[in-house]
C-alpha cells in the first residue's frame, strides 16, 4: 500500500516536469505576443521592446523556462501578465469556487447516477430501463449552455426560486475564509445566512453540470451490474437463497463499482478543468473562465499555473481511485 | 424478484426525494429573504428584484486586468476607474471638446511647447490629501518611468515643472496640438503620490493600483471580487456631489443571463447584449435602448505594400471599394445600427468633411478598374479574428460582394493574439479592423492611419505610403491653428479617399439597453462605454 503511494507520488514529479515543459514550449511556439496584448494596439516598437524586457520575454525560451522552474521550486508560479497579480493568488481566488461546484455536481451525479444505473440493470429491457437510460442520455446529449439556460428560465425567470448568477447575493457577505468553499466555510463558522444563500446559488449550476455527467455514471454502473449479475457466483448465491438487497449490494454492486470508480474519477477531473461553459452561463467566478481569458491574452504564466494545478489534481485523483480499488478488492491487497 | 423490484424503486425514489427536497426547500427560504436589502419585504418576489434607488447595477461581460491608469490601455478597464480619478481637463457633456477639470485655466506658449495649468483649489484625494501641482507632476513622471502603454502618448513630454502648489507647466519636446485633448483621457488621471508607500520592488505602486484606486474623483473602488463584481463607493472628500452611493459592475459573461436580469430588474444597464437581440429588448416595458452615433469605426485594411502585389495599384483598391453595397452590409452585419463612413474622419469629430467623396456600389465600374489595372482572376485573403462577434458575418458578406466583381476572397480566421501579430508584420492581403479615438482630435485618425512612420499595428495597418500625405498630416500635427489644421487634414483626406488604402465601411452606433428608471446618462463619443456616474440617478 505504502509502496503504491510512494510510486504514484514519484510519478507525480515526472508528470509535472513533462507537463510544464510541454505547456511552456507550446505556449511559446504559438505566434502572438503577450507584451503586445498588454501595451494596447497603438504602441510603438520602442515601448513594446521595453515591456518585453520588463516581462523577460526578450530572453531565449529555454532561459525563460529555467527561470520559471527555479521560481516553481521556490513556490512561485510567476506573475500573470493580464492581471499583474501573482498567479498563485489568482488560482487561490478562483480554484475554491470551481472545486465547490465540481464537488457538489459530482455528488449529485453519483446520487442519481448509481441508483438509475442499478435500476436499469435490474430491470433490463423494461420501461424502467428505457426511462432511466433516456434520462441519462438526455443529460449527456444536451449541451450545457442550453440546459443551463433552460434551468435559469424556469427557476429564475418563471418561478423566481433560485438566483441566476454568482456565488452569493451582493447583500450577503461571504463567510470567513477557511477553505474558500462557501458552503463548507459557512457551515464551519455557523453562518447560516451565507450557507442558505450559497446553497441557493449552487443548485442551478451544480445540477446543470451533474446532468451532463450523469450518463457516464449511469451507463457504467448499468453495464458492470449486468456483467456481474450474469456471473456464476451470483447464480450460486441465488440458488442458495440469497436475494434482494443483500445480493444486490453486498455481492453485486461491490464488484460492479470497481470499473465505475475509474470512470467516475476521470469525470471528476474533467469537471475541475472543463466547467468553462457552466461557469460562463452562471457567472460563476471559477478557474475555467479565468484560464480562457488567460489563453485569449496569451498570458502563459497563468496558463502554466492552471495546467500545473490541474495535473496535480489528476494525479491525485488517480491515486485515490487506485486506493479505492484496494479497499474494494481484497485480492489486490496481497 | 418482486423484492428486488421494490428495492430498486425505493432507491430511486429516495434519491429523487433528496434532490427534490434540495430544490424545494429554497422555495420557502426565498419567501422571507428579500433579494435586496432595501427592497420592502412584503412585496411579491418579482418586484423584490427592483434595485435600490441609491445604487446602480451595471452588467459587464468580462473581468478586467490591471486598473492602473499608467498601465492599462483597455477601454473596459477605464470605465471602472475613470470616476475614481480626476484629470486636469474633462470632456464637456456630449462634446469632444474639453472643459476645466482639476485645472481651472490654462495657457499655451505661442510655439506650442509649453502648457501651463492653474489648479482649482479644494480638490482632495479619497484619503483627504489635497491635489497639488506636485501630484500632477508625480502622475506624469510615473507614466514616463513605467514605460507601458500610455507612455507612447506622453513620450512627447520633456519635463513637468512645478511652478507653485497650484501651477504646473508641461514642457514638450515638440509642438503637439492634440496634447490638451489627451489630458482628458483615462491615462491623464491624477494619482495620489502616497501610492509610493505601497511600492513593491520599485514597481511605483503598479501592483497596488492594479487592484485599487487612489484618486480624487467622486468615487473610489471599495471592493473587487475577482470574477464577480466591482463595487464603487463615494469618495468622502470629493468636491463633486453624486447621487449613487454605490455602483456595482457585475461580471456576467453570458448575454442571455444579462438579458434576463435586465428584464427582471435585477440590473439597470446590460452592456453585453448583442445587436440582434436588441429588437426584442426594445419591446420590454421597463427598458429602453439608447442609440447614439459613435466614433467607433469598422473598416478593412488593404495591404498596399506587403500583400498581394496587385493591391499596390490604387485602381485595384478603388475597385474593391466600389464592389460593396454599404447599406446592405450595415443592414446584415449591424442590423442597420450604423452609418457608412465618409472618408477616414468619422462624423461627430472636427475635421470630418461632409462634402467628401463616398464610394457606392458600382459593379461595372469596379470591373472596368480591374481591367484597366490589368488584373484578372484576383484571389485575396481576408484576415480576421474572433475579437468582434460580427466579423464572421462581415467577412462572408464581403466575400459575396467581391465575388460579384470577379475577386475571390479566401477567409482566414485566426485567434486574436495571433492575428494582431500578423497585422503588425503585414502578413495579409485584406484584414478587418476597428478603431476608436482616445482623444478628440483628427490626429487619432489621420496621423495614425496614414503616416508612413506608423506601419503595422501602431496605426498604418494598410502599410500605405504617400509622400504628399505624409507631409500634410505631419504639418497638421505641428500646427497650432485649428482652422489651418482642418484644411490640411481635408486635403490629405481627398488623397486617401481616392487612393483607398482602406475600405471605409461604417461608424457603429452606440447602443445601450438601460432601465427606464436610470436618469441623466450622457453619452460622450470620446468616452465610449464610460458612464457619467456623478450626474446619473434613478
Amino acid at each position: 500500500m505504502k509502496q503504491i503511494i510512494l510510486k504514484r507520488l514519484s510519478m507525480l514529479v515526472l508528470v509535472l516536469v513533462g507537463v510544464t515543459m510541454l505547456t511552456f514550449f507550446l505556449s511559446h511556439v504559438i505566434p502572438g505576443d503577450p507584451a503586445r496584448m498588454m501595451v494596447g494596439q497603438r504602441a510603438t516598437e520602442e515601448t513594446l521592446q521595453e515591456v518585453r524586457r520588463q516581462l523577460g520575454l526578450d530572453q531565449p525560451v529555454w532561459v525563460q523556462y529555467f527561470t520559471y522552474i527555479q521560481g516553481l521550486f521556490a513556490g512561485d508560479l510567476g506573475t500573470s501578465i493580464r492581471t499583474q497579480q501573482p498567479v498563485s493568488d489568482d488560482l487561490l481566488t478562483f480554484f475554491p469556487a470551481t472545486l465547490e461546484l465540481a464537488l457538489l455536481a459530482f455528488v449529485i451525479a453519483i446520487l442519481f447516477g448509481v441508483p438509475i444505473g442499478i435500476l436499469s440493470a435490474v430491470k433490463k429491457d423494461t420501461a424502467w430501463d428505457h426511462a432511466g437510460r433516456l434520462f441519462s442520455i438526455a443529460g449527456v446529449s444536451t449541451p450545457v449552455f442550453w440546459s443551463g439556460l433552460v434551468g435559469i428560465l424556469i427557476f429564475y425567470k418563471f418561478l423566481d426560486w433560485l438566483p441566476s448568477s454568482g456565488r452569493l447575493d451582493l447583500s450577503v457577505p461571504p463567510p470567513l475564509k477557511i477553505t474558500g468553499l462557501y458552503l463548507l466555510d459557512s457551515l464551519l463558522t455557523g453562518n447560516w445566512a451565507a450557507f442558505k444563500n450559497s446553497l441557493l446559488h449552487l443548485l442551478l449550476p451544480s445540477f446543470t453540470l451533474a446532468f451532463a455527467q450523469l450518463a457516464i455514471v449511469t451507463r457504467q454502473v448499468r453495464a458492470s451490474m449486468l456483467e456481474v449479475l450474469g456471473q456464476e457466483y451470483i447464480r450460486t448465491a441465488l440458488a442458495n437463497g440469497i436475494s434482494g438487497p443483500v445480493l444486490l449490494f453486498r455481492y453485486a454492486l461491490r464488484n460492479a463499482l470497481i470499473p465505475t470508480i475509474t470512470v467516475v474519477g476521470l469525470s471528476f477531473g474533467s469537471l475541475l478543468g472543463g466547467a468553462v461553459v457552466t461557469e460562463t452561463i452562471f457567472s460563476w467566478p471559477g478557474m475555467g473562465k479565468y484560464v480562457v481569458d488567460s489563453i485569449a491574452f496569451l498570458d502563459f504564466p497563468a496558463i502554466m499555473g492552471f495546467t500545473f494545478v490541474i495535473s496535480i489534481g489528476y494525479v491525485l485523483i488517480n491515486l485515490l481511485v487506485d486506493l479505492t480499488y484496494y479497499a474494494l478488492n481484497p485480492e489486490m491487497k496481497e | 424478484m418482486s423484492r428486488r423490484w421494490l428495492l430498486a424503486l425505493l432507491t430511486l425514489l429516495f434519491s429523487l426525494s433528496l434532490a427534490l427536497s434540495a430544490c424545494s426547500s429554497p422555495t420557502n427560504q426565498t419567501q422571507d429573504k428579500p433579494a435586496d436589502p432595501a427592497a420592502p419585504k412584503t412585496e411579491p418576489a418579482k418586484t423584490a428584484n427592483e434595485t435600490p434607488a441609491d445604487t446602480l447595477f451595471v452588467s459587464i461581460s468580462a473581468d478586467q486586468g490591471t486598473l492602473d491608469p499608467a498601465v492599462t490601455m483597455d477601454n473596459s478597464a477605464w470605465k471602472i476607474t475613470y470616476h475614481a480619478y480626476q484629470r486636469l481637463v474633462e470632456y464637456d457633456g456630449a462634446s469632444t471638446e474639453v472643459k476645466p477639470g482639476l485645472a481651472k485655466e490654462w495657457k499655451v506658449s505661442p510655439d506650442g511647447m509649453q502648457w501651463t495649468f492653474t489648479l482649482q483649489e479644494g480638490n482632495k484625494f479619497a484619503d483627504g490629501t489635497p491635489v497639488t501641482a506636485e501630484a500632477v507632476k508625480f502622475s506624469f513622471d510615473r507614466i514616463l518611468q513605467i514605460k507601458k502603454g500610455p507612455y507612447d502618448v506622453y513620450s512627447v513630454i520633456k519635463e513637468v515643472k512645478v511652478d507653485s502648489p497650484t501651477s504646473v507647466t508641461f514642457v514638450l519636446a515638440k509642438n503637439f496640438p492634440p496634447f490638451l485633448s489627451t489630458l482628458a483621457a483615462n491615462y491623464g488621471s491624477i494619482v495620489n503620490p502616497k501610492v509610493k508607500e505601497k511600492e513593491q520592488n520599485g514597481d511605483l505602486g503598479q501592483n497596488f493600483l492594479a487592484n485599487n484606486t487612489m484618486g480624487s474623483g467622486p468615487y473610489q473602488l471599495a471592493e473587487w471580487k475577482k470574477g464577480e463584481y466591482f463595487k464603487l463607493t463615494q469618495n468622502p472628500n470629493s468636491t463633486v456631489k453624486s447621487t449613487f452611493k454605490e455602483v456595482y459592475f457585475k461580471i456576467t459573461p453570458d448575454a442571455t443571463a444579462q438579458r434576463l436580469q435586465l428584464e427582471s430588474g435585477e440590473i439597470d444597464i446590460a452592456e453585453g447584449i448583442p445587436t440582434e437581440q436588441l429588437g426584442a429588448i426594445k419591446e420590454l416595458s421597463n427598458v429602453e435602448v439608447l442609440q447614439q452615433p459613435s466614433l467607433f469605426v469598422d473598416y478593412v485594411y488593404i495591404n498596399s505594400s506587403k500583400g498581394n502585389p496587385a493591391l499596390q495599384n490604387p485602381k485595384v483598391r478603388q475597385a474593391l471599394s466600389y464592389a460593396i453595397d454599404y447599406k446592405a452590409l450595415t443592414d446584415s452585419v449591424q442590423e442597420g445600427y450604423a452609418t457608412q463612413m465618409r472618408g477616414p474622419i468619422p462624423k461627430g469629430l472636427w475635421g470630418h468633411d461632409e462634402a467628401a467623396f463616398q464610394y457606392t456600389q458600382d459593379v461595372e465600374k469596379a470591373k472596368a478598374l480591374l481591367a484597366e489595372a490589368g488584373v484578372s482572376n484576383l484571389s485575396l485573403t481576408l484576415l480576421y479574428s474572433d475579437a468582434r462577434t460580427w466579423w464572421e458575418t462581415e467577412a462572408l458578406t464581403l466575400q459575396a460582394f467581391l465575388a460579384d466583381i470577379g475577386v475571390e476572397l479566401k477567409l482566414n480566421k485566426i485567434a486574436n493574439a495571433t492575428s494582431r501579430e500578423m497585422i503588425d508584420k503585414g502578413e495579409f492581403d485584406l484584414a478587418l479592423g476597428v478603431w476608436s479615438p482616445d482623444f478628440g482630435d483628427p490626429f487619432m485618425f489621420m496621423n495614425y492611419w496614414f503616416d508612413s512612420n506608423n506601419f503595422g499595428l501602431a496605426g498604418n495597418r494598410a502599410f500605405y505610403k504617400n509622400d504628399k500625405v505624409d507631409e500634410l498630416v505631419r504639418k497638421a500635427a505641428t500646427t497650432n491653428d485649428q482652422a489651418e489644421r482642418e484644411k490640411l487634414y481635408q486635403e490629405a483626406q481627398k488623397i486617401v479617399i481616392d487612393e483607398a488604402p482602406y475600405i471605409y465601411l461604417y461608424q457603429k452606433d452606440f447602443l445601450l439597453p438601460v432601465s427606464k428608471r436610470v436618469k441623466g446618462f450622457v453619452y460622450n463619443p470620446m468616452l465610449e462605454g464610460i458612464y457619467n456616474l456623478a450626474e446619473m440617478s434613478k
